[in-house]
């Protein structure tokens, strides 16, 4: 088991290169003018000095050298001449942004933020310690609602066919959406203010750390319910069909003529075995929860790592983009070999094959 | 698993019981939706207007701008600074206020301002922007006799001088450079060599690693200002609270210059990004002042009876301007002739109703009604008239073929089909608004136009280089300065000259404006301007934007101004529950 967990892991390092190495080049062969414009437009306009092209390229040369823009984006570039003849390959050595930014990589660096001059490893702590709450808690609630719903779906197959419906056609909502509603439901004057608003108080040194993680959890509650109801659907109408399955199968019916009871076919027997399809799912939450959920961190004004990511890529914010890019693959990489695991320790079939 | 998510559920459950006490409220401190994060603090960066808005108060300028009178005032300054002329330069006196002093108790000084000047030119820090903007600034000379008087140095000569030279923050020395290690070296050096000198220089290289090092960025207490607030608190992303210093030195002064009042104790910018969740947060009471408020936001939230209650509601004409701009290069629009017919497709009543609720200033060109006497009134304003657009495209040798279209003929005898493209920042609803009615006037006869949202740093990078046809954008102003150099001089081709017109009459005219002190002729030549900017349209001003603010009915004395944030933080007083519109 162990060694075919680290086969995996050894193998996630090319993959995880190639990812990063893609987006870099990718992202570098956009114009950068925006990031420019900030630093230079924003002060002359109308109604300030004019400066001459020359003038303007040599700030923009400054700029370029203080945020390392400078020097060529890769090992070598395609020049196309002037005439737009022959294509002529150009060697650049080794002092290029990509080779420099890898070999950060391997010092344990990820740069600084060209915006705030932040280092982007700890703007990506800072914002994981807002993202992975509410992320996580909400990916324990959904599993945990999924699973007793599931199981609840089983004994009452009557109301089954009504709540696969609500649940189909919450999943046709796009997460804006859902919360949205939620916000205009439970956090408004005009209808019930039953949750705050935006964001996170503001702890005084009076409060009670019992009031503090209260006012926390309050605050988390919106931003949290959205993303339950957003995976909820998938998950259950997945389990259920997989639940169903297993309950035509030889051995429930078998365990039910044995006179064992249907509570107990389903717990003990059948849902073991359902939960397989769904494992990949359930995996597939660990990016999620540390890539965040920009639409509920810009709705509920969290300061997560969706907001972080989003406000990196309007700006050409680029060291703090590849940054998280790097943790976002490598997490969605490593969801793949927790996958794995789950499968070995669920399905005995797989580990009587090695 | 499932008993981890009922754990979870019953704490949700359990906090949200102890946690209904609503939201806190701290007595005297105003609370202000910001839609991001200033990023920075660093007084050289000044990053976005947050951040403006943020320095402003925690440091000065020699001069300030009186926002609802549209005045500059002395700040720093004891008075308006002294001009004299000396061959081709421009000598700015200024002397400071008596009694202006550091956190420490020391006396702010000509050498401050020195100081500031060095670290605006020294390489390594980011600094380019402002660098660029006072580089007109030459030296600075000390008066023996008084060490708060000092004389700027400019190169050259522009009215504009006054307010640019009075218009950066003054930092202090003694934090960052004890011993004025940088005093030997003159701003004349600093300018002139080139960036590997200074780099080499170990006085330089010192001084931008301990600047560096103090990360001003995100601690701005490391370079106290002599503004009236100290930073308290920056969650970053969530909010940022300031706190009026106790003991500021401008509370001594007597008498008390009205301009440097500083009236709420405290001041907390709160950053939420989405409009929506702002308008409740301040319908909740949890937010006391929503600038520039969308106009549907605004009027949505002014057609509520509880609203109304609670909140006081005010609107300011800005100098901020929406312009449709051609590429004069470009061959189909390179003639006056079809700019002015085109111009004559965009209904701006009818644009103005649609996005500003009637509410935004129309205009003759880029200047203002409000800056009378620079505002040209005999011109007409641009008429919406489809009938006048055919006249004027047949005048411009343009020929309605069967099929509908417009042709005509280049000199070396190829056909031109007349449609274009339009492009302009993407998910912007007032941008595309305004194109949608312009392509649908335009389809009416004849004339086939793409519209084309943009990616703001692709759109910038195409406007730079003349890649595109027509554009939609905004245009920032003030009721200071009359300098179109930047945005319609040939010499700013490739820069922000985005339309790429100008005519050597043109930039004369351009020229003279920007350099005329005397205000009756400056008011010929800005008239001669406007008139000259209607008949060659390489861009149709359209309206000028109103700014919107919503503040709670519990404070007052707002000053909304057309210049942003479009109020005045530190005249806000709190007062009890009042309505005014």
């Amino acid at each position: 088991m162990l060694r075919l967990l680290l086969t995996r892991l050894l193998r996630l390092l090319p993959v995880t290169w190639g990812i990063v190495s893609v987006f870099f080049l990718l992202s570098r062969a956009l114009p950068d003018d925006q990031l420019l414009a900030r630093a230079i437009e924003s002060q002359l306009d109308t109604g300030s000095r004019a400066i001459t092209a020359p003038q303007r390229q040599a700030l923009e040369l400054q700029l370029r050298r203080r945020l390392g823009l400078d020097k060529p984006v890769f090992y070598f570039s395609i020049q196309r001449s002037a005439t737009g003849g022959q294509s002529h390959w150009r060697w650049h050595g080794l002092r290029n942004q990509y080779h420099l930014w890898w070999l950060d990589v391997v010092r344990g660096e990820l740069g600084r933020s060209y915006r705030d001059n932040k280092p982007v490893a700890s703007l990506l702590i800072e914002t994981l310690r807002f993202t992975l709450p509410f992320t996580a808690a909400a990916a324990f609630l959904a599993i945990g609602a999924a699973l007793w719903l599931s199981l609840w779906m089983t004994r009452h197959s009557r109301w089954r066919s009504y709540l696969l419906t609500i649940l189909y056609s919450l999943d046709a909502l796009p997460l804006f959406v859902v919360a949205l509603v939620l916000l205009y439901l439970l956090a408004n004057p005009d209808m019930l203010a039953l949750f705050p608003v935006y964001g996170f108080d503001n702890p005084e040194p009076t409060d009670t750390w019992l009031a503090n993680v209260g006012s926390y959890l309050h605050h988390l509650a919106l931003p949290v319910f959205s993303l339950v109801l957003i995976t909820l659907p998938g998950l259950v109408t997945q389990l259920d069909a997989s639940l169903q399955h297993e309950l035509q199968t030889a051995y429930a019916v078998t365990a039910r003529a044995k006179g064992l009871a249907f509570r107990q076919v389903v717990r003990h027997h059948t849902l073991r075995n359902a939960l397989l399809p769904v494992v990949a799912l359930v995996t597939d939450l660990l990016p999620a929860m540390v890539a965040g959920a920009v639409v509920v961190e810009v709705i509920f004004a969290l300061p997560g790592m969706g907001r972080l990511l989003a406000d990196a890529a309007a700006a050409r914010d680029y060291p703090v983009l590849q940054g998280s890019v790097l943790l976002i693959a490598s997490v969605r990489l490593l969801s793949h070999i927790v996958a794995d695991g789950l499968y070995w320790q669920l399905d005995p079939r797989l580990r009587s094959q090695l | 698993m499932l008993r981890i998510a009922k754990f979870i559920f019953i704490l949700f459950i359990i906090t949200e019981c102890i946690a209904c006490s609503g939201p806190k409220k701290h007595s005297g401190t105003i609370r202000i939706r910001w839609a991001q994060d200033p990023e920075t603090l660093d007084p050289l960066a000044m990053a976005n207007i947050y951040a403006d808005e943020g320095l402003n108060l925690l440091h000065t300028s020699l001069l300030a701008f009186d926002n609802p009178k549209g005045q500059l005032i002395p700040w720093l300054a004891s008075k308006t600074p002294v001009v004299r002329y000396k061959d081709s330069l421009t000598l700015i006196t200024y002397t400071l206020r008596d009694g202006a002093t550091w956190d420490n108790g020391q006396p702010v000084q000509a050498h401050d301002v020195a100081f500031t000047l060095k670290a605006m030119n020294c390489p390594g820090l980011p600094n380019e922007g402002i660098k660029v903007r006072l580089d007109f600034i030459r030296d600075i000379q000390f008066d023996p006799h008084d060490s708060r008087r000092f004389t700027l140095v400019c190169k050259g000569k522009s009215p504009d001088y006054i307010r640019e030279s009075g218009n950066f923050f003054i930092l202090p020395e003694y934090a960052l450079d004890k011993v004025g290690t940088l005093r030997p070296i003159s701003l004349t050096y600093l300018q002139h060599s080139d960036t590997v000198t200074l780099a080499r220089n170990p006085v330089l290289s010192a001084f931008v690693s301990r600047y560096q090092a103090a990360d001003l960025a995100h601690h701005p207490d490391r370079l106290p200002g002599c503004g009236p607030y100290q930073l308290e608190q920056w969650q970053s992303g969530q909010f940022l609270r300031f706190r009026r210093k106790s003991n500021w030195w401008a509370t001594q002064l007597r008498p008390f210059p009205i301009q440097l009042a500083a009236h709420p104790k405290a001041i907390e910018y709160r950053i939420i990004p989405n409009p929506g969740t702002s308008l409740l947060a301040l319908r909740e009471g949890t937010l006391d002042v929503y600038p520039l408020i969308p106009a549907k936001d605004f009027n949505s939230l002014r057609a509520s009876a509880s609203a109304r209650q609670k909140l006081n509601f005010y609107t300011h004409p800005s100098y901020e301007i929406v312009t449709l701009g051609f590429n004069t290069k470009q061959p189909l629009l390179e003639d006056r002739l079809t700019r002015q017919a085109l111009s004559h497709l965009l209904n701006i009543p009818g644009l103005i109703q649609a996005t500003e609720y009637g509410l935004a200033e129309r205009t003759v060109g880029l200047i203002s009604k409000r800056s009378r006497p620079y505002y040209n009134d005999s011109l007409p304003l641009l008429s919406y008239d489809p009938a006048q657009t055919v006249v004027l495209l047949q005048k411009a040798g343009w020929l309605r073929q069967a099929d509908g279209n417009w042709f005509r003929r280049t000199v070396n005898g190829a056909a031109q089909k007349l449609a274009f493209t339009i492009n302009y920042r993407a998910n912007d609803p007032l941008f595309e608004q305004i194109g949608l009615q312009f392509q649908n006037a335009a389809k009416a006869i004849g004339i086939a136009i793409n519209l084309k949202p943009t990616e703001s740093s692709l759109l910038s990078a195409r406007l730079r280089e003349g890649s595109y046809d027509v554009y939609i954008r905004t245009i920032a102003g003030n009721p200071f300065i009359f300098n179109f150099a930047p945005i319609l001089h040939t010499a700013s081709i490739g820069v922000l000259n985005y339309t790429r017109f100008g005519t050597a009459n043109s930039d004369k005219l351009i020229e003279a404006i920007s350099a005329e002190a005397d205000q009756k002729r400056k008011v010929l030549l800005l008239r001669k301007f406007q008139l000259l900017l209607q008949q060659e349209s390489p861009l149709v001003p359209l309206f000028f934007l109103p700014y919107r603010l919503v503040a709670s009915n519990q404070i007052a004395n707002l000053q909304p101004s057309g210049i942003k944030p479009g109020y005045e933080v530190k005249a806000i007083i709190t007062q009890p529950a009042h309505n005014s519109q």
